[in-house]
């Protein structure tokens, strides 16, 4: 085919466009953190702020992460925060019914994760039914089963605040809470996967053109399947984490995580529409939106003024990446 | 060739496709031999392209019906089982994942990766740049990591058609693969094809264009509403006498 070359000039890449979603949402990260500062400076020049705020942005960031998989598999899942509360609870119950077996505990959370997420998968893949539909039912359905099982208890765990387990997992390594490696570490590993493994490419596949992985052999059905089951996962640990924090569970426990984690996968320069997406560009949305979350408050403005500075942040960084992403060529 | 003593590749037997109440393929039984060019041609929805489908492995023939390959009767059928069997498919819609890289859309389905099922990237662009080279892609815009997207139509149905001659392909079907296309770049597509039967590969050739299928082909198979009505070998039919018959076919059909 000699004659199919472009006609198109030569174009100067600037930076290489799989990583300017990234870039996009670093600067946009960087902007508002230069205007956090001036506005508060006592506030963001110091320690503390961020201590609070490496505290819960891991939690945010592993489910997060495994939101960007079913974007870009072109679902969605709104049935995560229930599946961080049903998690938690199998979790805790766990923890009482065994004596403070962490192993057995931790089994039974990821476990419960695992079965909401492939009955959200087999449901959409099986049966055809809308993911945003379906996970929105079973978001209702897992918090009405929590409240059942539980029974509007609040379950207090003071035992575990001196065990081992509880400092290896969200205990301070230094400065800096343990949880942040260790969400550091899933977000290397999934990233690693969404980008360079075969599991990756299947997934962005199934969110452009199913069709066209299907002809050439992939299994999109049991792809997407395992997406869900990934996102019960990262429910799962997430729940985990947030109990060992707390040292408590409360049934409303996944209650504040739908929006601001769905506004992070956006933020970071995943597009809504499929086929592709970023795990380091979630990592810096989660903190963008766990940094407004705390910062709105933190530099003395009501905490009314937090919904406003998301809305604003979500609504200029969808502009910013629409622009962003043909500027960088010319 | 000799049809008589070669075993075919693939053998349909009595495979039929119905939707609902309506039959796209009916009691079909056609043999595909080594290093043969089979021009399928017949109307819009004589089953052409269920066909291929059937073959391919997207879709499932109705029960009854029995593909063979390599006079080995297959049980469960489908797309990742046809490609390992040295099948492979230029779709009409090239199913290509437009929003990823030509390298990842060449080797989709049947990624180089390690043990770990990690994707050896540089493995994949090399072969994908050598293949680009192959097939003529002499322009410098676009390397292996572009996406898809950005290709012209011509250039995209390169990256299908390469993708099916990378892997040990036998048999290798395409369904309409010059539609939309500049002549000039129909035309290399015509010469792609002698050239996989000079590499003793066979070729399904589904074509609304009859004077393409006349120029490459072997065999002819005319379809009319999903029953095969003529089977033979090109001997020395003439393009016009090829179209005529096809005019004869698609009367009758009217009547």
């Amino acid at each position: 085919m000699t004659s199919v070359v472009t006609t198109s000039k030569k174009r100067k890449v600037l930076i290489p466009e799989e990583y300017r979603p990234v870039f996009g949402a670093a600067i946009f990260f960087l902007l508002m953190m230069i205007a956090f500062i001036i506005s508060a400076p006592e506030v963001f020049l110091t320690v503390g702020i961020y201590t609070a705020i490496f505290l819960s942005l891991p939690l945010f960031t592993i489910v997060g992460l495994s939101l960007v998989y079913i974007t870009a598999a072109g679902e969605i899942d709104l049935s995560f925060p229930s599946i961080i509360a049903i998690s938690a609870l199998a979790f805790t119950w766990t923890l009482e019914q065994t004596q403070l077996n962490f192993g057995l505990a931790v089994l039974a959370s990821l476990l419960t994760g695992c079965a909401c997420g492939w009955l959200n998968g087999l449901l959409v893949t099986r049966l055809g039914l809308s993911s945003l539909i379906t996970t929105l039912g079973m978001n209702f359905a897992l918090v009405g089963l929590t409240n059942i099982l539980n029974n509007g208890v609040v379950r207090g765990l003071t035992d575990i605040d001196d065990s081992k387990f509880r400092a290896i997992l969200v205990g301070s390594w230094g400065p800096m809470p343990a949880q942040m490696f260790w969400s550091a570490g899933i977000a290397v590993i999934l990233g690693l996967i969404f980008h360079r493994h075969r599991f990756g490419i299947h997934v962005k596949v199934a969110g452009d053109n199913p069709e066209a992985g299907r002809a050439m052999g992939v299994n999109i059905e049991r792809t997407k399947t395992l997406v869900f089951i990934l996102i019960g996962v990262c429910s799962a640990l997430t729940g985990i984490f947030a109990v060992l924090l707390n040292s408590t569970f409360f049934p409303t426990m996944g209650d504040g995580y739908l929006l601001p984690t769905l506004a992070a996968v956006f933020v970071g320069g995943t597009p809504v529409t499929g086929g592709k997406g970023t795990i380091g560009g979630l990592v810096i949305g989660a903190a963008t939106v766990v940094f407004i979350q705390t910062g709105v408050v933190a530099a003395g403005l009501d905490g009314y003024w937090t919904s406003f500075g998301f809305g604003l942040v979500i609504v200029f960084s969808l502009i910013g990446h629409r622009r962003f992403s043909g500027k960088l060529t010319r | 060739m000799n049809q008589s003593t070669d075993t075919p590749i693939v053998s349909l037997h009595n495979v039929s496709k119905s939707f609902g109440r309506v039959f796209a393929l009916e009691g079909i039984n056609l043999d595909f031999y080594p290093g043969q060019i089979v021009s399928l041609v017949g109307d819009n929805g004589a089953g052409k392209s269920t066909l291929t489908k059937i073959i391919s492995g997207t879709e499932d023939p109705d029960s009854g019906g029995e593909i063979i390959i390599d006079s080995e009767k297959v049980g469960k059928w489908s797309a990742a089982l046809a490609r390992n069997r040295g099948i492979e498919t230029v779709h009409q819609n090239r199913a290509l994942s437009e929003q990823q890289s030509i390298y990842a859309n060449v080797f989709l389905g049947r990624e180089k990766t390690n043990r770990f099922g990690f994707v050896s990237r540089k493995a994949e662009i090399e072969e994908t740049e050598a293949l680009m080279r192959k097939i003529g892609y002499t322009s410098k815009v676009w390397t292996p990591k572009s996406t898809v997207n950005k290709l012209s139509g011509g250039e995209r149905q390169g990256v299908a058609i390469s993708r099916a001659i990378l892997f040990e392909s036998r048999l290798v079907m395409l369904d309409e693969p010059t539609t939309a296309m500049a002549l000039s770049e129909a035309g290399e597509v015509m010469d792609f094809i002698r050239d996989l039967k000079k590499a003793g590969k066979s070729v399904i050739f589904i074509s609304h264009n009859p004077w393409d299928a006349h120029m490459v082909a072997d065999r002819f198979v005319i379809l009319e509403r999903g029953r095969v009505v003529y089977d033979a070998p090109k001997g020395d039919m003439s393009a016009d006498d090829f179209i005529a018959l096809l005019h004869k076919f698609a009367k009758k059909d009217q009547s």
